[in-house]
């Protein structure tokens, strides 16, 4: 017996994802190091270049701040709106709340982002044109640079959360009861049961949620592509979109890959750095 | 938080109150997007907005009129080519992987894993520049190829996971039979793990169905999938809000299927992506 039977069943998928996953990707470092525009049939070696252009240029540092802002924003809102929920379903609610809950995260991010836009507009949005107004505030949501981040963020804050709050369900469940029961004996109420059982239960899953936060924040694209194009300006201009007009209205296909190459760094370092808490911390809560 | 001796009034007050304000915040929206896809386009785009109007089905009829049904079917095909592509791929690669043990296992599967953990946009570019050199530039194959970027590893972690929980009894006792391992894979392992099976086509169907980043970079005509269209009639300067809404709400159909059909088999699927 030379080869496993194991190997044979593995090779299909080891080839689809070097065909669509690692061959991209080694392409991608080789592409940063080119000129190449799409526009000029000159390609050649540049080296550091596009790094440089890239670093040197305060779009790439403004959709930084963007994203950051995003990232700060949203996963806070997620947070506490997907804990809150994962606390509320696992003492009530019936399957079906739980249902609707959940829906958002099966629904194409291209209609959230559309929907958000349609009520949240400034002249004919039920909540951006009647709403709003009747509450004497006077803002062009969609329009004005901080409003427009906060109203993006509180569309992925509706389309994404339920994922959150499965992540913290799951992780809520396998909380043995005996602490609850041993906690209560010794006089704690709800809030200490909170604060000294739960959430030092959930560390696990927290990081987890982060992470997984950090990369969809650095995926999110069509949301706020459908809503403000990363407008007014660049103040929703997040990588993912900068990474899009660098590509396809520049036509700088060497840039483009250079953010690439930087964007993969930043998902590899956060990674790192997460699964590091975990060997260091108790893994239990979430059962690694 | 585990079920009281007492019951604690204002938590409860609280409870309902969250939940409640949780819910409309939920729904609305897409109630509101329901309505508007039932309107004219002038009342659509009323403020205050009409609350009383006879619905009109206009919209509806333009997605038949205007051909934009061809995207529909393009979804559909994407779609379901990357659930026979996932699943033929992926249900040996799992097994595999849920029958080894010791280091090279681990790492495996944990690369499989990372995957989900990379930026879509660091394989988007060359992905354009290698479909176009072969010339699958705006073709549904390539966009379905291109999805198995998420969903090969997606399918593989979540049946991973499920083969490794299956008692080993039932491998024993097919390989005591004389079963090859591909015969004890398709008549023993496989018939027991349909509904698994069937809740992994279910999610990689919704994953390929919604996803817009591939499918909007790799497509420019002939191939594009319904969100790619949705994301363009919302570029346009005249808006047809009725229209986009109507298409909107039909683009939902797969994920309200979801809702009706093995809710908490997928939902425990999607959450054990992430957590186990």
């Amino acid at each position: 017996m030379t080869l496993d039977w194991r190997f044979w069943f593995l090779i299909p998928m080891i080839m689809a994802l070097a065909t669509v996953i690692l061959f991209p990707t080694a392409y991608l470092f080789w592409m940063s190091t080119q000129h190449w525009l799409v526009t000029d049939p000159d390609r050649y070696f540049a080296g550091l270049d596009n790094f440089l252009r890239l670093l040197g240029g305060s779009d790439f540092w403004q959709a930084l701040r963007v994203t950051g802002a995003y990232l700060a924003l949203s996963t806070i809102l997620m947070l506490g709106l997907g804990m809150g929920l994962a606390l509320t379903f696992a003492r009530a609610g019936s399957g079906v709340m739980r249902a609707i809950v959940v829906m958002p995260l099966v629904i194409p991010p291209v209609v959230a982002g559309f929907t958000w836009r349609f009520l949240l507009n400034g002249e004919i949005g039920f909540i951006g044109a009647f709403l709003l107004p009747m509450t004497g505030l006077d803002v062009n949501l969609l329009a004005e640079p901080r409003a427009a981040l906060v109203s993006v963020v509180i569309a992925d804050v509706w389309s994404r959360t339920p994922f959150m709050f499965l992540i913290f369900l799951a992780a809520l469940q396998s909380i043995p009861r005996d602490y609850y029961e041993a906690a209560r004996m010794d006089g704690a109420n709800p809030f200490h049961e909170f604060f000294f059982v739960t959430l030092p239960m959930l560390r696990g899953a927290l990081f987890v949620a982060v992470l997984f936060r950090l990369v969809d924040a650095i995926n999110t694209f069509e949301l706020i592509f459908v809503m403000t194009r990363g407008g007014p300006g660049r103040a929703t201009q997040i990588l993912s979109i900068f990474g899009w007009r660098t590509a396809f209205q520049e036509l700088d296909f060497g840039q483009a890959a250079a953010l690439g190459v930087v964007m993969l760094a930043i998902c590899l370092t956060a990674a790192m750095l997460v699964f590091r808490q975990f060997v260091k911390g108790d893994p239990g809560t979430t059962g690694t | 938080m585990r079920p009281p001796g007492r019951q604690n009034t204002a938590l409860s007050v609280l409870r309902i109150g969250f939940l409640g304000a949780v819910l409309v915040f939920v729904i609305f929206p897409l109630v509101w997007l329901a309505i508007a896809s039932l309107k004219t386009r002038a009342a659509a785009l009323a403020v205050p907005p009409t609350v009383i109007f006879t619905p009109d089905f206009a919209a509806y009829e333009k997605i038949v009129a205007s051909g934009l049904l061809d995207a529909f079917l393009n979804s559909f095909t994407i779609a379901i080519t990357n659930v026979l592509l996932s699943l033929l791929i992926g249900v040996p690669a799992a097994y595999a992987l849920a029958r080894m043990r010791g280091a090279l296992q681990e790492n495996l599967s944990f690369w499989v894993l990372s995957i989900r953990l990379a930026p879509l946009f660091a394989v988007i570019l060359p992905l354009y520049v290698l479909f176009q050199q072969l010339g699958l530039l705006d073709t549904r194959l390539a966009v379905s190829l291109a999805h198995l970027t998420l969903t090969l590893p997606l399918s593989v972690w979540l049946l991973m996971t499920y083969f490794r929980a299956m008692p080993l009894d039932l491998d024993e006792a097919a390989m005591l039979d004389g079963a090859k391992p591909w015969q004890t894979l398709l008549m023993v392992i496989v018939p027991v793990a349909r509904p698994m099976i069937a809740s992994v086509a279910v999610i990689v169907f919704i994953f390929s169905w919604n996803e817009f980043l591939l499918a909007f970079f790799l497509t420019s005509r002939d191939a594009q999938t319904v969100p790619v269209v949705v994301a363009g009639l919302a570029g346009t300067m005249s808006f047809d809000w009725p229209l986009i809404a109507a298409i909107s709400i039909c683009s939902m159909i797969p994920a309200l299927i979801f809702v009706g059909f093995a809710q908490r088999h997928i939902v425990e699927g999607l959450a054990s992506g992430a957590v186990k």
